[in-house]
């Protein structure tokens, strides 16, 4: 049943991933301004324009471009930037691992955080403890993760004349250091989406407390903590496991800039100058990895979703 | 000698603030060998700097460290910022022996990094050709205006390359020093990579080789052990950090990671600096600084082929509406210069203020004046205009523009900004592709003609103000071919008085830069440009 169930989801991912990629193929050439224009910048004259533009193939039909790339991305050949001509592909071999140790870190730290956090808060309503989470909660959920990253940077250098290690260390040069210098940015980015799925684990958790069978529990003297944890948490979390999706599609937003912040050579970074230059392949080769991360990560929710809930394959 | 800063600012001049030591002194220090320098730089899209435009200085800077040029502007502290004489570097010596041809002879015994494929052979004379014609011929070299003038390059024997012009062109020997154009490079190279877009393709002459490329990360470059000037350069080895983000380059630079402050060209930021001065006292105390004005240059350009801005009335009302003084003390915090069509920075060639002339006027806030030429020209109550414009991601430039708008509003002239993404904005705005007026910063040349010709010269591409006036014309093409420079300065001077009273542009106030470096580098001296190489050649460090 679940197997039938997956592979139905599996279908209807494959025209979300079509129109994704048409999407992130025209957009970037609505931008006004190509890639020609700025590899030129102002010195530029109209037959230098038109030469370049011709030798980097962006000369023919869009359609005709749509259709060559799509064909290329099927045999796994994301094609090569327009700046460096190396391929895409391959920048995105080594820039993905950075992205998503830098995502699952901030995940984890969410997760992590979270929940024992949204139970406690849960279990001691309109408490001092349920005040506390929920205050900072809203304030995880208030502060923006740069405004966040820029006071943990700027502020130690102004007061003691030191700064957390920004840059990046490759894993071949140290492991141990690969792994702890991805701490304090993924805490960082991590910081909103625990909030929100504090918020939502305590506000699920109070529905199914007030269920009947947990009060029939309770009156059969069951320990608070197996009721909670046991027979109340498996139930409250099937929506949070939802929104972590979500969450995680706004992790991998928000890398853009911590990346950014933080020195990483990840695939946000990569997007962004992208973006800027107008690199139409990196553009195109980016959002569609993201998109089929995203769609994966949904497919695995819903997956999950039904392993939690089995009604839901009904 | 006890100046304050704005003192020292209206002197023009380099400026040593913290420990004020004087050339000489440092001169007389016995340099070290060894050691490793720190700065931050920008990650370059790829290291073939005849292939881009936009991104150029990202490519350029680096490059300015493992590549030689034929001549280089002389640096350390005893050149004064915003000055470029002019030495040797590849080429020992050369000559003009008419007003079209030069000769260069290069020096002898100049290798190649030892890397594959040239393997350290000896640099000669074809190699220059060969760099040449690639930087005029290959597709996408955003400078190769640059070298327009030359015809023909040809080698005389292995050591003596000769250019030809197409027309006098007093300007050839700065273009060939410039930064920005002519890095010599090896066929060999080229043949083996397809292009010099590829790290391993960075192989050149200069004082340094690149050990590691790490992108968006960073890049090592070692000392070249073969670099023919004996015993230069003294510091092993750079490090240049890539990093995007201000508060951690702040943050990098108050912890004592950079050796150099860490925007362009070596500098801080007003407002950072204004900031971080009292806290770098105390964590930095050996910090050297000096003060010079930038080359960078905003202005309000306007269609001067079309109503209204076609009555020079109108345009100089508009230069008068604007209020530079309060823009120098208010979003450049106190600290700034006057620019005439010639950027301050540019020491030789800008025109003092007080010898404008008659135009001068123009340069003064004068409302009620403005209101009256508007008056005169027909437009009593004003205009409406829109305002092309691009931030540049400087927050610098959006409080200057409000400055701008409301000073405009004052006299009745209604505008807006219509603001553009910056690549629309350079592919219309920036070309002279707008319906009234645009608002931006230009290129931040080191010579005076990449400023005025390309800006006021018909047909030109950077005549964003659609400017047609042959007395101009005449000037620029004079100047272009007078190689006396007292005289091609007389003429310089000229054409900014006359410019002055047309006010084609409006010139707003550059900032006066803060250059930072750490006192432990020694024999440094900053100044404007690209070629941080070249300032750093002779520095050595004393930690």
């Amino acid at each position: 049943m679940l197997r039938r169930y997956v592979a139905k989801r599996l279908l209807v991912a494959i025209p979300s991933l079509l129109i994704a990629s048409m999407i992130v193929f025209t957009l970037p050439r609505l931008i006004p301004g190509d890639v020609v224009q700025l590899m030129l910048e102002e010195k530029a004259y109209a037959k230098d324009i038109e030469e370049l533009r011709a030798k980097l193939g962006l000369n023919r039909p869009i359609y005709v471009q749509y259709f060559e790339w799509l064909g290329h991305v099927t045999t796994g050949n994301l094609g090569e930037s327009l700046w460096t001509r190396r391929p895409v592909l391959e920048e995105l071999g080594r820039r993905l691992p950075v992205t998503l140790t830098l995502g699952v870190c901030a995940i984890a730290f969410a997760i992590l955080i979270a929940v024992p956090v949204g139970v406690i808060s849960a279990a001691r309503q309109d408490t001092l403890k349920d005040y506390t989470a929920r205050s900072a909660a809203v304030l995880g959920l208030s502060v923006p993760g740069f405004w966040l990253a820029t006071l943990v940077i700027v502020l130690p250098a102004i007061w003691w004349g030191w700064r957390p290690a920004t840059g990046f260390t490759e894993f071949s040069q140290s492991p141990l250091y690969y792994l702890t210098q991805f701490l304090l940015p993924g805490v960082i980015l991590g910081v909103a989406s625990s909030a929100a799925i504090m918020r939502l684990t305590r506000g699920m958790l109070l529905e199914v407390l007030r269920q009947d069978y947990v009060r029939t529990a309770w009156a059969k003297g069951l320990a608070e903590r197996v009721i909670v944890l046991k027979h109340s948490l498996k139930n409250a979390v099937i929506p949070v496991v939802t929104v972590l999706g979500i969450q995680i599609a706004q992790i991998i937003g928000g890398t853009v800039i911590i990346e950014q912040i933080f020195g990483f050579p990840g695939m946000g970074r990569f997007l962004f100058d992208a973006i800027v230059q107008r690199d139409y392949p990196v553009i195109q080769g980016v959002n569609l990895i993201v998109v089929s991360v995203i769609v994966i990560v949904n497919l695995t929710v819903d997956a999950l979703y039904a392993t939690l809930d089995p009604r839901i394959r009904l | 000698m006890n100046l304050g800063r704005r003192d020292l600012v209206k002197l023009g001049g380099l400026t040593l603030a913290g420990t004020a030591l004087s050339p000489s002194v440092l001169w007389a220090q016995t340099p070290k060998r060894g050691g490793a320098l720190t700065l931050r730089t920008w990650d370059p899209p790829h290291w073939d700097h005849m292939e881009t435009g936009g991104a150029s200085y990202k490519i350029h800077i680096p490059m300015t460290f493992t590549h030689s040029r034929l001549l280089k502007h002389k640096a350390g502290p005893g050149v004064v910022p915003g000055t470029f004489p002019i030495e040797g570097d590849l080429a020992e010596s050369w000559t003009q022996p008419n007003d079209t041809t030069y000769v260069f002879k290069l020096r002898k015994g100049v290798r190649w990094h030892a890397k594959p494929p040239v393997n350290g052979r000896e640099l000669t004379a074809d190699d220059v050709v060969y760099t040449v014609d690639r930087f005029l011929k290959v597709k996408g070299n955003a400078n190769a205006y640059m070298l327009d003038s030359v015809t023909k390059v040809e080698p005389v024997d292995r050591y003596t390359v000769k250019f030809t012009l197409k027309e006098p062109f007093a300007w050839f020997l700065d273009m060939i020093a410039n930064p920005m154009a002519l890095a010599i490079i090896a066929k060999e190279v080229v043949e083996k990579h397809g292009d010099l877009k590829k790290p391993e393709a960075v192989i050149g002459t200069g004082p340094y080789m690149l050990d590691s490329y790490r992108p968006n990360t960073g890049i090592t470059l070692v000392r070249n052990p073969n670099y023919f000037l004996p015993g230069l350069p003294y510091i092993d080895r750079v490090e240049m950090v890539v990093d995007e983000d201000n508060a951690s380059r702040m943050a990098a630079f108050l912890s004592g990671k950079y050796d150099l402050g860490w925007e362009f060209p070596g500098t801080i930021n007003r407002t950072d600096w204004v900031q971080i001065k009292d806290s770098l006292k105390q964590k930095r105390p050996n910090l050297k600084t000096a003060e010079f004005p930038a080359n960078v240059m905003s202005h309000i350009s306007m269609r001067t082929d079309q109503k209204p801005y076609s009555d020079a009335r109108v345009r100089q009302a508009i230069s008068l509406a604007i209020d530079r003084q309060a823009i120098i003390d208010q979003p450049l915090e106190g600290v700034g210069v006057f620019n005439p069509p010639v950027p301050a920075g540019l020491k030789e060639w800008s025109i003092p203020m007080n010898q404008l002339g008659e135009g001068a006027r123009y340069y003064k806030a004068a409302p009620a004046e403005a209101k009256r030429l508007l008056a005169a020209a027909g437009y009593p109550s004003g205009f409406q205009a829109p305002i092309c414009f691009t931030t540049y991601g400087s927050t610098l430039l959006v409080d200057v523009s409000q400055m701008v708008l409301k000073n405009l509003k004052d006299v009745g002239i209604d505008a807006r900004l219509d603001q553009k993404e910056y690549g629309a904005y350079i592919s219309t705005c920036f070309n002279g592709k707008f319906d009234a007026m645009a608002f931006g910063p230009q290129t931040p040349y080191l010579d005076p003609d990449n400023f005025l010709y390309g800006q006021y010269h018909a047909g030109q591409l950077k005549n964003q103000s659609h400017i047609n006036d042959p007395v101009v014309e005449d000037m620029l093409v004079r100047q272009r071919r007078t190689f006396d420079v007292a005289k091609r300065r007389e003429i310089l001077f000229e054409i900014q008085k006359h410019l002055a009273k047309q006010q084609y542009y409006v010139q707003m106030p550059s900032s006066v830069y803060v250059a930072v470096w750490e006192g432990a580098v020694k024999n440094y001296g900053p100044n404007l440009g690209y070629d941080y190489g070249g300032r750093l050649l002779h520095a050595w460090l004393d930690r």
